[in-house]
């Protein structure tokens, strides 16, 4: 399943590069490589990759503005890498379009099992039907589209398996721990604000007003829900 | 400034303020027993000179009245004499003053008790030789001012007696106020001391608040720049103290976060790399597999102490945050336990803790109760349980180990950094440089609870390290 699956590495430390990219080799991915934000953009054009890894230091552009570039063109899974867990950078780059972050050291093994669960599909078994509405909102989990008011809205990858993952029982609330464990595959230790701040990038996308949100609420202490 | 000095070396362990208010209060007492000496000693020879002139006055005027109404001695039969009784007795004198009449031989007085023989012998001696005299004598108690002038004309003399008890009270109750007044001065010299001293020592006061603020950890803590000449090179000096003291903590802290910052980008690449020589493991020689697992549990080892120096910097930094949210305390230290390395511990919940909830940062308290099972592990022979209690509005978390126990003595300085306790050294095999129990301090203060070790609760060998977390009200 992972065979070919192309990680394009951005890190500006060459030692770090250069045993990231042997590890993950290792694990069965194929890795290229770009030493900065420039580059990462450049090589991104050329040929894109099925996953992009982004330390956040860069020099010259940036990890956050490589994120917001190539989430323009595309909503392949980013993974950054923040040098600490506990500032604004985890947040910011949750904002910046990332779909996970590891804090270094991380252990490549780790980064792995996170690429394969951004990389699983929609669990699509689960929903009763194949055409799922809430008001204005359709979701078509097969064929990967979400419309509202009949538009097609881009979703990445994450926040459609999000909005899926919500709307296989609508009505009910999913905790963050179990939204947690159902998108990317974390357990009881997860971050939360993974789930807050990709609702939060859903709702400007599906809700027709982002600071009222009708159909993903946040049900106070216990999680989210989707409804009509 | 003698007499604080003075004060200080009779009364050595009293504090400033007391000896400044001593010193005001003594110095208030002589002042006021010097002016009222004295004023006593001025007032009381003002009012004798008062009474004397106006009783020699008096008595000249009287005796010349009186000599112009008595026989002269040297005229004949014929002129007429006034009785010298009747005399005495038209005399004008004010009450207290008694007349003593002499003629010739015979003694005349208006009062009976105060004739010739009360005046002193000294005086009627020196009057009927011719001399007018004053003297004051005692009478029974009571000073009596004698006034006498000689009558030549009719060989006699003239006596007033003047009783001076009236002046002897008023100087009496002057001098009873004057001590009124002195008692007075030296509270209220006390008075002044005290509040002086206060005023005085107030900037220091202020410095000391301040010292005491610094050393519970507000470092940013600054004293009121002072415009007082005399106190503003304190303050200043004080704050630049300050000043250097934080920049040298915060120095101290970024070089902690820096160091360990840096040693992220190595340990990644030891990290990554280590992982490729894991995955060689099958296909090396014996030796180097043995060198390689090696280097894996140091690596281990080595990201643990950067975790846990960079936490500990980030709590000198002042900038540790926790990530707080509502989570159930059972299920919890449950998940804890199951991502610890101890995994077979048995957990015993009490059964009115389903559903308690505790406000945490769930990752850094599932931290604090690995870093707990790993020195139970490390230090005392593993634990053997792991138990939670509600005990009022809070929530204990205790975690139970086979071990030592450890010493009355060790058991605040275990949390201490760098610190294992005296017997924990003592054991073969151990690793960890002890900063895990007070990562386990920091984290649980900042959490609004508490962490400490006491006896295991059955009474047999082990520790018991108990965590209490303020529960929320559900």
């Amino acid at each position: 399943m992972t065979v070919g699956t192309r990680i394009l590495s951005v890190e500006d430390d060459e030692r770090i590069r250069t045993a990231v990219k042997l590890a993950l080799e290792d694990e069965g991915w194929s890795v290229e490589e770009a030493d900065t934000g420039e580059e990462a953009l450049n090589a991104f054009q050329r040929q894109p990759s099925d996953v992009v890894l982004i330390d956040i230091m860069l020099p010259g552009i940036d990890g956050f503005d490589v994120c917001r570039a190539i989430r323009r063109v595309s909503d392949v899974p980013i993974v950054m890498v923040t040098a600490r867990a506990d500032t604004h950078d985890v947040v910011a780059g949750l904002e910046a379009g990332a779909d996970d972050y590891l804090t270094k050291p991380f252990a490549p093994k780790e980064l792995s099992a996170r690429i394969r669960a951004l990389l699983r599909r929609a669990r699509t078994s689960d929903a009763v039907s194949a055409h799922l509405r809430f008001g204005d909102l359709e979701i078509i989990p097969d064929e990967g589209v979400v419309r509202r008011g009949g538009e097609e809205i881009h979703l990445t990858k994450t926040e459609f398996r999000l909005l899926v993952e919500l709307a296989s029982t609508p009505g009910r609330v999913f905790s963050r721990e179990t939204l947690l464990e159902r998108v990317w595959g974390y357990g009881y230790f997860g971050d939360g604000r993974l789930v807050d701040v990709h609702v939060r990038r859903l709702r400007t996308k599906v809700e027709a007003d982002a600071a009222n949100p009708r159909h993903v609420v946040t049900v106070r202490g216990l999680g989210y829900k989707l409804q009509a | 400034m003698r007499w604080p000095r003075l004060v200080s070396r009779l009364f050595p362990r009293l504090g400033l303020r007391a000896r400044i208010t001593i010193a005001f209060a003594v110095g208030a007492l002589f002042m006021a027993i010097v002016l009222a000496v004295a004023t006593l000693g001025l007032t009381r020879q003002n009012l004798l000179d008062q009474r004397e002139s106006s009783a020699r006055a008096r008595t000249y005027q009287n005796a010349a009245s009186a000599a112009l109404q008595l026989p002269d001695s040297s005229a004949g039969e014929d002129t007429p004499a006034a009785d010298p009784t009747e005399l005495l007795e038209s005399i004008q004198t004010p009450t207290g003053s008694n007349p003593v009449l002499v003629v010739g031989d015979r003694w005349y007085a208006r009062s009976p008790e105060f004739g010739e023989e009360v005046l002193p012998a000294s005086l009627r001696t020196t009057v009927r030789s011719g001399q007018p005299a004053l003297m004051r004598f005692d009478h029974e108690g009571e000073t009596q001012l004698a006034v006498g002038v000689p009558l030549p004309s009719i060989d006699g003399a003239y006596f007033e007696i003047v009783s001076l008890g009236e002046l002897e009270q008023t100087l009496e109750s002057i001098s009873i106020s004057l001590l009124a007044a002195a008692l007075l001065s030296t509270l209220a010299g006390a008075g002044i001391g005290w509040w002086a001293s206060r005023r005085v020592l107030r900037p220091l006061r202020g410095i000391g608040d301040a010292a005491h603020a610094i050393a519970t950890g507000h470092l940013e803590t600054r004293v009121e720049a002072s415009t007082d000449a005399d106190l503003a090179p304190l303050a200043d000096s004080f704050n630049e103290m300050a000043i250097a003291l934080e920049e040298r903590i915060q120095r101290d802290a970024r070089f902690a976060s820096n160091v360990s910052h840096e040693l992220r980008s190595p340990l990644m690449t030891l990290a990554a790399s280590i992982e490729v020589l894991e995955n060689q493991r099958e296909d090396m020689p014996i030796r180097a597999r043995a060198a390689l697992d090696l280097m894996v549990a140091d690596i281990e080892r080595f990201q643990q102490l950067v975790e846990d120096l960079l936490e500990i910097s980030r709590f000198d930094a002042g900038v540790m945050y926790l990530d707080l949210e509502e989570v159930r305390v059972d299920e919890l230290v449950l998940q804890a336990v199951q991502m610890s390395t101890d995994v077979d511990v048995p957990v015993d919940i009490d059964s009115d803790l389903a559903g308690v909830v505790v406000k945490a940062d769930k990752r850094r308290l599932s931290r604090v109760i690995a870093n707990l099972l790993d020195n139970a592990a490390k230090y005392g022979d593993g634990a053997t349980r792991v138990e939670l209690r509600k005990r009022g509005d809070a929530v204990l978390i205790a975690v139970e180990d086979d071990g030592p126990g450890v010493p009355v003595d060790d058991r605040e300085a275990i949390f201490h950094r760098f610190n294992r306790g005296s017997s924990a050294g003592h054991r073969r095999g151990i690793d960890g440089v002890g900063l895990g129990l007070s990562l386990v301090a920091e984290h649980i203060r900042l959490h609004g609870g508490e962490v400490w070790v006491e006896d295991r609760a059955d009474g047999q060998d082990g520790a018991r390290f108990v965590i209490e977390l303020p529960a929320e009200a559900s």
